[in-house]
């Protein structure tokens, strides 16, 4: 199956409104948008129709967009801004839900690891009970325009589940704080969405 | 304008312009190609094109395939149109993209697809 035939089989599922593609490191990244008329299924089945095209491991990222155009992504978390206290030696990672805000930190002396652990530790302000911990984070890509791409990996110690994500981002950090997120939102939206 | 790429397709080697892939490949290869035209020939930072046809509702295509993320632009909310960073004041080549993507992505919603059976003269390693 070519890209083209790909990317047509993922727009024919209801709903789906844009298809993007990144590769990155041998793992074919498919990012599908969908609008408020998604049916429930459609990770499974864009994941089923992305494994049976593409030639190599490949991730499906759904983003889901409600009639307002912003149903979904409210029960997300937004990065807000990260920063460095070098007297601690620490990193702050600062998420927000809707108003509230929480942050979370960690040792810088952890390298790219650091800002999986805080932005991991920044959710937890929202939902202590958050069963998965930071597990590695690797820079995949340095784009010419000075872009860095980062897969983040989470993991439920418990039942060695993982979840990753990959996203872009300014600076390494960035990225990866962004790729923690990108692993988790979609998991935890359901939690967060009574915080709302 | 870009000079156009030479791929080897089907052991015969393809110049992959815009009308090329319009000839011989598929609806969305097309309507990609014509993004990258736009974004090379007018030095953007970003295009995207925003259509609605019957058979597959609402879509966005971002040039280069990118990811569109967390949609900075709103394109999921969009009128029909071209977008682009930064924006154009080319009334004719927006409606020329936006007609030309109707008919391609309307070409390749059909029951029997038009991107299985042609050629992408611009794709990489197509055997």
């Amino acid at each position: 199956m070519s890209l083209d035939e790909l990317e047509l089989e993922l727009r024919r599922l209801r709903g789906v409104l844009a298809v993007g593609f990144q590769e990155a490191d041998g793992l074919l990244l498919a990012e599908l948008q969908a609008g408020p008329d998604a049916y429930p299924e459609l990770a499974r089945d864009a994941t089923l129709i992305a494994n049976q095209g593409a030639v190599g491991p490949v991730a499906v990222e759904v983003v889901r967009w409600g009639d307002r155009g912003n149903a979904s992504r409210d029960t997300r978390l937004r990065l807000v801004e990260i920063t460095n206290d070098p007297a601690a030696a620490e990193i702050h990672v600062r998420l927000a839900l809707d108003a509230d805000e929480g942050v979370g930190r960690a040792s810088t002396g952890h390298g790219l690891l650091a800002p999986v652990e805080a932005t991991v530790a920044a959710i937890r302000v929202f939902l202590p009970d958050l069963r998965f911990v930071a597990g590695w984070a690797r820079l995949v890509e340095t784009t010419p325009d000075r872009r860095f791409l980062v897969v983040a990996s989470v993991t439920d110690p418990d039942t060695q589940e993982h979840r990753r994500g990959a996203a872009e981002g300014a600076s390494p950090i960035a990225a990866a704080s962004r790729a923690t997120l990108a692993a988790l939102n979609r998991t935890i939206a359901p939690d967060l969405a009574p915080l709302l | 304008m870009p000079e156009p790429t030479t791929t080897l397709v089907n052991g015969t080697l393809v110049t992959g312009t815009l009308v090329d892939t319009a000839r011989l490949g598929s609806g969305l290869g097309s309507v990609y190609r014509a993004l990258d035209l736009v974004v090379d020939g007018y030095g953007l930072d970003d295009a995207a094109l925003v259509v609605d046809v019957p058979g597959l509702g609402r879509q966005v295509l971002h040039a280069g395939r990118r990811p569109i993320g967390d949609d900075t632009a709103h394109l999921h909310d969009a009128a029909d149109g071209l977008y682009t960073e930064p924006p154009i004041d080319e009334p004719v080549v927006q409606e020329l993209l936006l007609a030309l993507g109707a008919i391609a992505l309307r070409y390749d919603a059909r029951p029997e697809p038009g991107v299985g059976a042609g050629i992408d003269p611009g794709a990489q390693g197509v055997a």
